[in-house]
């Protein structure tokens, strides 16, 4: 056993993570660096290795479009009250499920794991069934609906595990000091579990503006969200930049969850959320 | 954890157990029930009935019409053999980006684990369009073989491979993130007294390592399942138009067929076929917050 307490305090050279490196960047970065020239291609003809010429005639074009806008309203729209809706129902459930005793309080709270627990696509297809008698399919509060069902699960999990963490005994002592349960929530709870709140209800609210498959199901063709049109524009492909200026444009607001949510994401907690 | 855990809540039980909280989840309990329990029992009814002169009788014209249509079977051999196939990858892809993630510290591992987590950031739709910038006919994998003067390759888009290749970089994330999860269970203590008794990596992987993340590696796996089964985006974009993976299947038969009582029974095959990994994954979840 003479050569491992020689190599083991310091490695000389980390091969695995090198080789592990390059591969996921080839993998991860190379196919989104190839929409990013794309975009900017003005001509890019087969097998030229760059575009022949670049510049921005391709923006222009694709933010001229009037169904880029009404489907960038309409994303903005759905995502707004879609976020408001589940935040407004399941913030203050998973308060309650948190802090609160009442009968049943286990079982309903794992119930919501319900929404993990089936085929996802599968079960849109079920909801839609039940749409379909009631007239909302096409609707935009169809579409709400179907992707309020998406929220479900991550807008209770989460906060119910940042009401959790929030410290009971700053809580205590300042009731002891005699602040009213109002002001206790004010000043102690909220301010502990806000940031993780925060990164819920973002997360929330990306995730549906990027929702395909209930927007497709239920609204498509009638509803054109920003994902259903990039769809319509990749399968038609007549001029490739614009589906290339679009996942450009849709990146921006992915960069800034990837920033604000660093932390919940790298947590323990996110993780925990699935069951491991 | 103790002391202090095991009185706080009895003390709050005592001050608060009043029906206020179940006022308070009543709300996304009902929609729950509305949009997820109710659609469920109603497709149950809905392909197991027929509605006749005499009223409601119990058929299973719908599912005897599924299982002898050689479409239908097609269809489903294939989203069998996408999901395996997915799976496998995924865990050769997986285990080892976890491994390193959970030994290793430094700039190198946290751009490792930056890159492994970016694809959750990647909505689906703009995924499928780089994969065929990138996979597709005359796309950047092609004008890089031509630059070095090598054939082309024979393109994965429309292809079964096409949709394995999108939902494999799509389930990357949440499978390292659950695996790494898995593996800081696992003590230094228990590897260190490994490695200082001799073991090799291999025996230390197989013996000491593995043994303990068997339940996260299946809770990984039971979720990437359910959500490739019925995955719709990618396969409709990447994949070939005949056979088709399920999801397609059930939204072309809903919308482009209009037949609602079909495509409710290819879901509730769909929700058959995953019930294990669901209840699975339903129960380690439950057991893992009991043991918290």
């Amino acid at each position: 056993m003479q050569p491992q307490p020689v190599s083991r305090p310091r490695p000389h050279t980390d091969w695995t993570g090198i080789g592990l490196a390059v591969l996921l960047s080839l993998v991860i970065l190379v196919p989104l660096i190839v929409v990013a020239i794309w975009a900017f291609a003005e001509v890019w003809r087969y097998p030229a290795l760059l575009p022949q010429s670049v510049g921005l005639r391709y923006w222009e074009a694709t933010l001229a479009r009037q169904d880029v806008w009404n489907a960038l309203f309409l994303s903005l729209r759905l995502s707004a009250t879609v976020t408001f809706l589940s935040a407004l129902i399941c913030l203050p459930a998973a308060y309650a499920f948190a802090r609160m005793d009442f009968p049943g309080r286990q079982v309903l709270l794992l119930s919501f794991l319900a929404t993990q627990a089936f085929p996802k696509f599968g079960l849109l297809i079920a909801v839609a069934g039940i749409f379909l008698s009631l007239g909302l399919i096409a609707t935009f509060w169809g579409v709400v609906l179907i992707q309020l069902v998406n929220t479900l699960m991550l807008m209770i999990w989460v906060p119910v595990a940042a009401f959790q963490a929030v410290d009971r005994r700053m809580e205590e002592a300042a009731r002891d000091a005699g602040a009213g349960p109002l002001r206790v929530f004010w000043s102690i709870t909220l301010p502990q579990a806000g940031p993780t709140l925060f990164a819920a209800i973002l997360l929330t609210f990306i995730n549906t503006f990027y929702e395909t498959e209930g927007a497709w199901l239920i609204g498509a063709p009638m509803l054109q969200t920003m994902p259903v049109l990039m769809i319509i524009f990749i399968n038609n492909q007549m001029v490739i930049q614009y589906g290339a200026v679009l996942s450009v444009l849709l990146w921006v607001p992915s960069f800034l969850v990837l920033l604000f949510s660093r932390r919940l994401i790298g947590s323990q907690s996110f993780a925990r959320g699935f069951g491991v | 954890m103790t002391v202090a855990g095991a009185t706080v809540p009895a003390r709050l039980s005592v001050q608060r157990k009043r029906p206020t909280g179940l006022l308070l989840v009543l709300f996304p309990v009902g929609l729950l029930g509305w949009l997820i329990v109710y659609p469920i029992l109603n497709a149950l009814v809905t392909t197991l009935t027929l509605r006749t002169d005499e009223g409601l009788v119990l058929s299973l014209d719908s599912y005897v019409a599924f299982f002898s249509d050689p479409y239908s079977l097609n269809n489903l051999a294939l989203t069998f053999w996408t999901t395996a196939v997915c799976a496998v990858l995924l865990l050769v892809i997986c285990l080892p980006i976890a491994l390193y993630l959970r030994f290793s510290r430094g700039p190198l591992s946290a751009y490792v684990q930056a890159l492994a987590i970016f694809p959750l950031f990647v909505p689906s739709v703009i995924l499928a369009y780089a994969l065929i910038r990138t996979l597709g006919p005359n796309g950047m994998v092609d004008i890089l073989l031509n630059a070095a003067g090598l054939p082309k390759l024979p393109s994965p888009y429309l292809t079964p491979w096409g949709p394995v290749i999108g939902l494999v970089w799509d389930n990357i994330p949440l499978t390292v993130l659950m695996l790494t999860a898995g593996l800081g269970q696992v003590s230094d203590n228990a590897v260190e007294a490994a490695r200082d008794a001799g073991a090799r990596p291999r025996h230390l992987l197989l013996h000491i390592i593995l043994p303990q993340i068997v339940n996260a590696l299946l809770v990984a796996l039971a979720f990437a399942v359910l959500g490739i089964f019925s995955s719709f985006t990618l396969p409709y974009v990447l994949g070939p138009a005949s056979p088709e993976l399920m999801g397609p299947y059930m939204q072309r038969t809903f919308a482009d067929l209009m037949q609602p009582r079909m495509a409710i029974t290819q879901a509730v095959i769909t929700f058959a076929i995953c019930a294990v990994f669901g209840a699975f994954y339903v129960r380690s979840v439950i057991r893992s917050r009991e043991v918290r």
